[in-house]
């Protein structure tokens, strides 16, 4: 009898525990993996038969395609043959792209259009694909005025602005951080971001730039604010939330010799200084950002160099500075003349060759890089004017 | 008055055949989710967490080896699982902002819950010794906790085709979410088990325990749907 009790119970906790294993295993099987949804460009090469006649700068054949971008551009030489080329193109996994990868296509007469498909069929993305045969007929001055903005294209979420080419045209020079700011505060509207047009500036509209809170997923990130910035170069919003001081990629390659530059400011510091953790500062009163950087755009082995929001102002690629230095906060426009002060002699066949970039930087919050400053800290901008050395 | 004096009667009666025990158990299993869609490419580790539960319970025999069993249960519930997703649609919300979008790496999901549930369930006697129980229970979270983070991958912000933004491992470079406030306060479910009185005071209990109700609210689809979901194997001391 006991006995037979024991089995019983051996069968009751058996039937138990297989239950238990059944629930269990039922929720882990894992189905088939999913088909790749991504459409993009990683990379963009062209492969042509003399490169060196071809190019400024080896680098010049290969482009890495930011996330954002749909625009691919490359800048070759003003007597490169653009009538027959064939760009490569890496794609995310399982992509297929129209026309196909590698087929040949005359850029003569403005960009050829590319469709991506990602994997599963469900994703496309359209991309342009322009090759600029470039001379260096660049002007003694450049004029940046600020009068061209727009909501970007793709959501319409903040702005974005465009810069006058001598030829008419509008350029993509100008970047800021609005779409990393994007990322922890998706309700903002667009005059809510660090970077806003100001519709009355010194002459026509001015550029805003304004230390913001970040809100609650900056609390949390111990990213607590976002100062407002505005510069020659790009903005890598991949690596905005993992590595954010590189993901402001400052500077453009430029082939004149920048001599000092000009525009008009107005200044207010935010009410109290805010560190990293959000705690007050007593007494420290927030400082802005006006300089230009000047440096080699290569290393000595030749990789493609371009400078970061560490070290922007140290690198030993730097060949001059224009910096402002301290900012007197002001509510009335105030004009500045920033000299470019020279480290080392240009090297005039390495400017012919676009060998050097510029960055001009503006930045409602010195420290933002930090994640300290004065939220409300506000920088207008207007009528920057770079003025060149003639050559002789 | 002579209503009174039967009313007594047949409770006095009734709380002579009452047994009441004092339980304790240990739980394993805690949240799971009710299915792994195949965004879901592998789990790097599950842990359900030391996880106990404390009773009172008492069964009332009625007749032909039927009986109703009920109790006071407080339950410590959890889990931690790391699991690699491709696909992945997520949503991570924090005061009025919100970031969505499609996410690629690896997600760690943090829960742990204290519940005060009340069981009410039929029972069967198998034997003398052996008894069958099944019904279901209604829980009441006292303490909840839900958190992790995605790391070591990226996210597309919006669709496929958005911004591609990367997540590292380290605080303030992953994605770090909180869900408290979107889990349900009451749980019910269905609840089976058995006891076994292997001796006059002391006896061996295990437990299914299948939560109906999800572990968050219905409006709430940030992660994938989860509920209660364990096992608990333990003892019981009869004191009555």
């Amino acid at each position: 009898m006991d006995n037979k009790k024991y089995n019983r119970c051996i069968t009751l906790c058996t039937v138990m525990v297989m239950s238990m294993i059944m629930m269990v295993t039922n929720t882990a099987c894992f189905g088939e993996e999913p088909a790749y949804s991504e459409a993009d460009i990683e990379t963009a090469t062209l492969h042509v038969g003399d490169p060196e006649a071809f190019f400024y700068q080896m680098t010049d054949s290969f482009k890495t395609v930011m996330s954002t971008d749909t625009a691919i551009v490359f800048v070759v030489r003003g007597n490169a043959d653009v009538t027959a080329l064939g760009p490569v193109f890496t794609l995310t996994t399982g992509a297929t792209i129209v026309p196909a990868n590698g087929s040949i296509h005359d850029f003569s007469g403005g960009p050829v259009g590319y469709t991506v498909t990602s994997q599963d069929g469900k994703w496309t993305r359209r991309y342009t694909v322009s090759v600029i045969p470039t001379t260096h007929t660049v002007a003694d001055t450049l004029y940046y005025n600020f009068e061209h903005y727009e909501l970007e294209t793709a959501n319409q979420h903040y702005y974005t602005w465009h810069n006058l080419l001598p030829d008419g045209s509008l350029g993509n020079d100008w970047a800021t951080a609005n779409e990393g700011f994007r990322m922890s505060m998706g309700s903002a509207r667009p005059m809510d971001y660090p970077t806003t047009p100001l519709l009355q500036g010194y002459e026509g509209s001015a550029v805003c730039l304004t230390t913001r809170d970040t809100g609650p997923f900056g609390r949390m990130a111990n990213k607590r604010l976002a100062a407002g910035n505005m510069f020659l170069g790009t903005f890598d919003v991949r690596i905005a939330m993992s590595d954010h001081l590189h993901a402001t990629r400052f500077g453009l390659p430029f082939a004149s010799r920048p001599d000092h530059f000009t525009g008009y400011y107005t200044f207010e510091p935010g009410e109290f200084v805010q560190d990293f953790y959000g705690n007050p500062i007593v007494g420290r009163v927030d400082s802005a950002d006006i300089y230009a950087v000047f440096y080699r755009n290569h290393d000595a082995a030749g990789n493609e160099i371009v400078l970061y929001g560490d070290n922007v102002l140290s690198s030993e690629q730097i060949v001059a500075v224009a910096d402002l230095g301290y900012v007197e906060p002001t509510t009335q426009w105030k004009a500045w003349n920033a000299k470019f002060v020279y480290r080392e002699e240009i090297d005039e066949n390495l400017l012919a060759n676009r060998g050097y970039s510029l960055a001009i930087v503006f930045s409602s919050s010195s420290a933002g890089g930090s994640f300290t400053g004065a939220i409300g800290s506000r920088l207008c901008v207007d009528k920057v004017c770079l003025i060149c050395t003639k050559e002789e | 008055m002579l209503a009174a004096i039967t009313a007594m009667g047949i409770q006095a009666t009734v709380l002579d055949s009452l047994h009441v025990d004092i339980r304790l158990g240990y739980s394993l299993g805690g949240t799971l989710p009710t299915h792994i869609g195949h965004e879901i490419r592998g789990i790097n580790n599950f842990d359900p967490g030391l996880n106990f539960t404390v009773s009172a319970e008492a069964t009332l025999p009625l007749k032909n080896r039927w009986g109703i069993h009920t109790g006071l249960r407080y339950e410590t519930g959890g889990m931690d699982v790391d699991s690699r997703v491709k696909n992945y649609d997520i949503e991570v919300v924090r005061g009025d902002e919100s970031l969505s979008g499609m996410f690629v790496g690896n997600v760690r999901i943090k829960s742990t819950q204290r519940r005060i549930s009340l069981p009410i369930q039929a029972t069967y006697d198998l034997s003398e010794s052996l008894r069958l129980r099944g019904g279901l229970f209604m829980g009441w979270l006292t303490h909840r906790r839900f958190w992790g983070w995605a790391y070591n991958g990226y996210l597309r912000e919006g669709t496929p085709v958005g911004a591609k933004v990367e997540m590292g491992s380290e605080p303030g470079e992953r994605g770090d979410f909180d869900f408290d406030s979107s889990m349900r306060i009451m749980q019910w479910g269905l609840d089976v088990g058995a006891d076994w009185q292997f001796h006059s005071r002391w006896g061996l209990f295990v437990e299914l325990t299948y939560g109906f109700s999800g572990l968050f609210k219905s409006d709430f689809h940030s992660v994938q749907p989860l509920r209660p979901m364990y096992g608990t194997i333990g003892l019981a001391y009869r004191i009555k």
